[in-house]
């Protein structure tokens, strides 16, 4: 039984992400002249600079997206999913050209020092009137991080959920996420990084965190002993985009290379060796 | 000629027998002149920022009155916390620090001025104390206190909030300095007062209270002041300990929407609570000179 489950699970994700492949040919068979123009010789007016394609993340970059904090390894979810766009446009892994971007300057008006941004960043209808987004490259759960037996890991309904102190990221859909659903009675501490949040639910200054399942399956795992990945929440909708600069032309060829990735099963792989999928997970209600 | 009948006197800098001037001299004529050259100066400075080619694009996303609304008043459901309920967290640091700072920073000054030689060691701690927290960032001491000590994992101490530790790293810095502008005022009463207070029978720490702080610490009001002004900016700096004050709600708001126009409201927040003590420190600092040359025949 359960060695059929995940393939029960992959075949129904593959079935999804043929159907979300299937959907995006009829977006693009009106322009059938645009699928032409998305050769790598074509794109080159849409560069920040020529003859490479320039990828921004923050640093420090948090495995599983990234591995050793080097986005330029290719390893890790984000770093391999920046190459295998690069090269749906053409690009060689040598013109991958990585640039840093905190988080907080993405958004920033004006010109942007990249061409796309993937740093983990959810797409959200208010952000994207200040940015463009791409299509999603990956769907988002939320996860509740806490140290093993605490009463956070023993307690958590609905109600007993908003009696704890939380912390969390500036800014972060998974601090809109406590907000939101959780709704705790105490304000939560709201950290610049997240390696301060985790320091903190190592002093004892907040109960649990919230971050996206893979990350919490991480840090849990292999990062902090001693710490649990309590329960993922059920999804949002909420998903992950390359950010780019408000209308950037760049979008729709890179949309498609996302489409081709998800139709031959490209980014479900980079998925299974990166991000793992973790079925055994209990999902609760915030 | 006759000082300040119609504008500062050829050579001086500003100045008239009234004291520095903000606005011209007074006469017709310089208020006319002061009030055209304002206007141009603002005039261009505007006419830049409206006619630059992204403009629009930096007033919708610095000063957009909605995004401005939106973050002064906050929505926990939407993400973000309100700015002007966040401002309150700074206020009520500030005054803890500033009485705290008064008190702590006194006693390094009297350490480092005290002749006894009992008291050399702390006069040696003193002075490592005052160098060591004028030359470490404050930034550093926040996060040095507020991630180190809860790691102590001691009863009480470890346990407080971040606004707490966040004072205490205040106090620790500012005391240094202050402690400083102190030991400035203490030099600067001159050593002919404590002879005569020690001359009409009273003893050291008696002449000290009653002779010598009074005229020091009145010396030293202005500049006390103007690093109250600062202190209550750098309140901001607590907010990388998770404290959810001014600054870091509008860091909040910002990255939850993509719209920076919640730093503009907390900008105009920390101005409100500076500009009123920047006033009240010129009225004591004119107050002051002209009390100190009262007969001097100016």
């Amino acid at each position: 039984m359960r060695r059929i489950m995940p393939a029960v699970a992959a075949v129904a994700i593959s079935a999804g992400i043929v159907a979300c492949g299937s959907s995006s040919p009829s977006s693009s068979g009106g322009g059938s002249g645009t699928a032409a123009s998305c050769s790598n010789a074509a794109i080159q007016k849409d560069l920040y600079k020529k003859g490479q394609l320039t990828v921004a993340t923050d640093k420090p970059a948090y495995p599983p997206w990234f591995e050793n904090n080097n986005p330029s390894n290719g390893k890790g979810f984000e770093s391999a999913v920046a190459y295998a766009v690069a090269k749906q446009l053409g690009f060689k892994t040598s013109q991958v050209q990585w640039a840093y971007e905190p988080f907080d300057a993405s958004y920033a008006p004006g010109p942007k020092k990249f061409d796309f941004d993937i740093n983990e960043i959810s797409y959200t209808a208010q952000r994207a009137t200040a940015v463009s987004f791409s299509a999603s490259y990956y769907d988002v759960s939320q996860a509740l991080v806490a140290v093993k037996s605490s009463p956070i890991a023993m307690k958590h309904t609905p109600a007993e959920l908003k009696t704890y102190v939380y912390g969390d990221q500036v800014g972060t859909t998974s601090l809109a996420f406590i907000t939101s659903q959780i709704q705790p009675t105490a304000q939560p501490k709201v950290f610049q990084t997240l390696n301060d949040v985790k320091s903190a639910l190592q002093t004892h200054q907040i109960a649990a965190f919230v971050t996206d399942t893979p990350t919490a399956q991480y840090i849990t795992s292999s990062e902090i002993p001693g710490t649990e990945m309590v329960a993922q929440f059920p999804s949002t909708g909420e998903h992950y985009g390359l950010l780019f600069s408000l209308g950037n032309p760049l979008v729709t060829c890179v949309n498609k290379a996302i489409a081709t990735l998800k139709s031959n099963g490209t980014l479900a792989a980079l998925q299974k060796q990166y991000l793992q999928i973790y079925l055994s997970v209990p999902t609760i209600k915030p | 000629m006759s000082i300040g009948a119609g504008g500062p006197a050829p050579g001086s800098f500003g100045t008239t027998g009234r004291g520095p001037l903000l606005l011209g001299g007074g006469s017709r004529r310089a208020t006319a002149i002061s009030t055209a050259s304002t206007l141009v100066v603002l005039g261009a400075l505007v006419t830049v920022f409206l006619l630059a080619p992204g403009s629009a694009q930096v007033r919708h996303t610095f000063f957009n009155p909605t995004d401005m609304w939106q973050a002064f008043v906050g929505d926990p459901k939407k993400g973000y916390y309100s700015v002007g309920e966040a401002i309150w967290l700074n206020i009520r640091m500030f005054l803890a620090a500033e009485v705290l700072i008064l008190i702590v920073a006194l006693a390094i000054a009297l350490v480092r001025l005290s002749t006894s030689a009992v008291a050399f060691p702390f006069r040696v701690l003193s002075m490592i104390y005052v160098d060591f927290f004028r030359g470490v960032p404050l930034l550093l001491v926040i996060l040095a206190i507020g991630f180190g000590v809860p790691a102590l994992r001691l009863p009480f101490v470890s346990v407080q909030s971040a606004a707490v530790y966040g004072v205490a790293a205040l106090v620790l810095s500012y005391s240094a300095y202050v402690s400083e502008v102190y030991r400035a005022g203490l030099n600067s009463v001159h050593q002919s007062q404590v002879a005569a207070a020690r001359s009409l029978g009273l003893s050291q720490p008696t002449a000290l209270r009653y002779v010598i702080l009074p005229q020091a610490v009145r010396n030293v009001i202005p500049p006390l002041l103007n690093d109250f002004i600062s202190l209550q900016k750098d309140t901001a700096l607590v907010g990388v300990l998770g404290a959810i004050e001014a600054n870091e709600a509008a860091q909040i708001y910002s990255s939850t929407v993509f719209n920076y126009s919640s730093y503009a409201v907390a900008a105009a927040l920390f101005l409100i609570l500076t500009i009123p003590l920047a006033r009240f420190t010129d009225r004591v600092i004119e107050r002051d000179r002209r009390r100190r040359l009262a007969g001097s025949g100016l």
